[in-house]
């Protein structure tokens, strides 16, 4: 170990062939979850149809490639947005469509998606402020992923 | 052991009183339930046991009705793979868990209501109704009515765990009818006799709620239906017609009425 190590959400990690096998992987084309474009936090209206009443996930961009099954197991049946909580510019812009999602589009839930990486709590912490400023409750669920696509952590936040 | 599992848990222990004492000490408290019909495997499934503790329990139930033989213990088939103790409910759940708070203050009060209650006085009339109201308004139609008729739906109503829930709040009305009735004939001692019953009943009934049922409930239920039941109770919660807080202002006050007797 050296002494200083650089900040731990860009340390470079290898893990690849470190179970070696694919024997639980399904063959064949797996089909697309995704029932809306855009997705991308900027580029999307929190008030598209497909926001209304709808259960959303709002993913860190890295989730997806890290979750070996994103697809079936989050997306499948939910709308969504992603966002970088480290790279991208003008969040104040995420604050208030996180709030019109809760307030406009009156979504039933939200699911939030982040990396282990301390700075994708970053995320977490831009829809507890939108939440604070909204009128309406919505319940939200946090789901923590680990770097080789494990679940570490799935709870409903205050 | 076999036809044990799909034996009533009454039944059973009435057979083997030896039970009750074992289940209590895996905090599973069935002896005095007031209906018991839940069959035994079911029980096992419900509460958050680890597997060993499931095999251990299950040993000594084993033990218990077949003294002396070795006895091969069953696997139940798990519904669910449940969740350690610590976890944090779905919101719709917190509230009702929450709500139960303000009732079991209620409940805590009841037997220094009983002592003080003097129906000579207007004073001591008065705290009967406002109790009595308390039970009607918060713990009844605030409360028990989220749980009939929009959480109970989600899940199977003839299942003996829900079954056992609606009896609870069916005996928990007659009681507060008794004291009604009792109030009418000025008979002290029926008021503080259907009190002290309804605080009994209601103590175990949030008891299985918190403890069982709820936890069980809330692994089941999918990200969809957690938020469906969030607006049907926000929506329940706007319709009801009074605030809730007036009761909390009555326990706050009563708390300190009684803290100042004791003084
Ligand atoms: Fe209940
Ligand atoms: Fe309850």
């Amino acid at each position: 170990m050296t002494q200083f190590e650089g900040c731990p959400g860009s340390q470079a990690m290898s893990f690849k062939d470190q179970d070696g096998n694919d024997a639980d992987q399904d063959v064949g084309k797996i089909k697309s979850q995704l029932g809306q474009w855009p997705i991308q936090m900027h580029l999307i209206s929190p008030t598209a149809p497909y926001y209304e009443g709808a259960d959303v996930l709002l993913t860190a961009d890295c989730v997806a490639y890290a979750l070996g099954d994103f697809h079936r197991e989050f997306l499948k049946g939910k709308s969504i947005a992603i966002a970088c909580p480290k790279l991208d510019a003008e969040q104040d812009i995420y604050q208030e469509k996180i709030k019109a999602w809760f307030d406009d589009a009156k979504i039933n839930t939200l699911t939030v998606l982040i990396m282990q990486v301390p700075c994708c709590m970053g995320l977490m912490n831009l829809v507890q402020q939108a939440a604070q400023s909204a009128e309406r409750k919505v319940p939200t669920k946090c789901v923590v992923v680990g770097v080789q696509g494990d679940i570490l952590q799935q709870e409903w936040v205050e | 052991m076999n036809e044990y599992l799909n034996r009533g848990i009454k039944e059973i222990i009435t057979e083997f009183p030896e039970i009750d004492g074992i289940l209590n000490d895996y905090e599973i408290s069935c002896g005095p339930c007031s209906v018991g019909t839940c069959l035994l495997k079911d029980i096992v499934t419900i509460h958050r046991l680890t597997k060993d503790q499931e095999q251990e329990l299950m040993a000594r139930i084993a033990k218990a009705i077949h003294p002396g033989k070795d006895i091969k213990i069953p696997e139940i088939e798990k519904r669910t793979e449940v969740k350690p103790k610590e976890f944090r409910y779905a919101p719709p759940i917190k509230k009702l868990v929450d709500e139960h708070v303000l009732i079991k203050r209620w409940i805590g009060l009841i037997p220094q209501v009983v002592d003080y209650c003097d129906l000579k006085t207007e004073e001591g009339r008065q705290l009967i109704l406002d109790g009595v109201d308390l039970i009607r308004s918060y713990a009844d139609k605030f409360h028990h009515a989220k749980e009939e008729d929009i959480l109970f739906k989600y899940f199977d109503e003839n299942s003996d765990i829900i079954k056992v829930m609606y009896e609870d709040h069916t005996r928990a009305r007659g009681y507060v009818k008794a004291v009604l009735d009792a109030l009418d004939k000025g008979d002290e001692t029926a008021i503080s006799e259907n009190l002290m019953a309804y605080r009994e009943l209601l103590t175990e009934h949030i008891k299985k709620e918190d403890e069982i049922l709820y936890p069980w409930m809330d692994n089941n239920l999918s990200t969809i239906q957690v938020g469906k039941l969030y607006s049907q109770f926000t929506k329940a919660d706007k319709e009801i017609g009074f605030s809730p807080e007036k009761y909390e202002r009555f326990i706050i006050n009563l708390e300190e009425k009684f803290k100042q007797k004791e003084k």
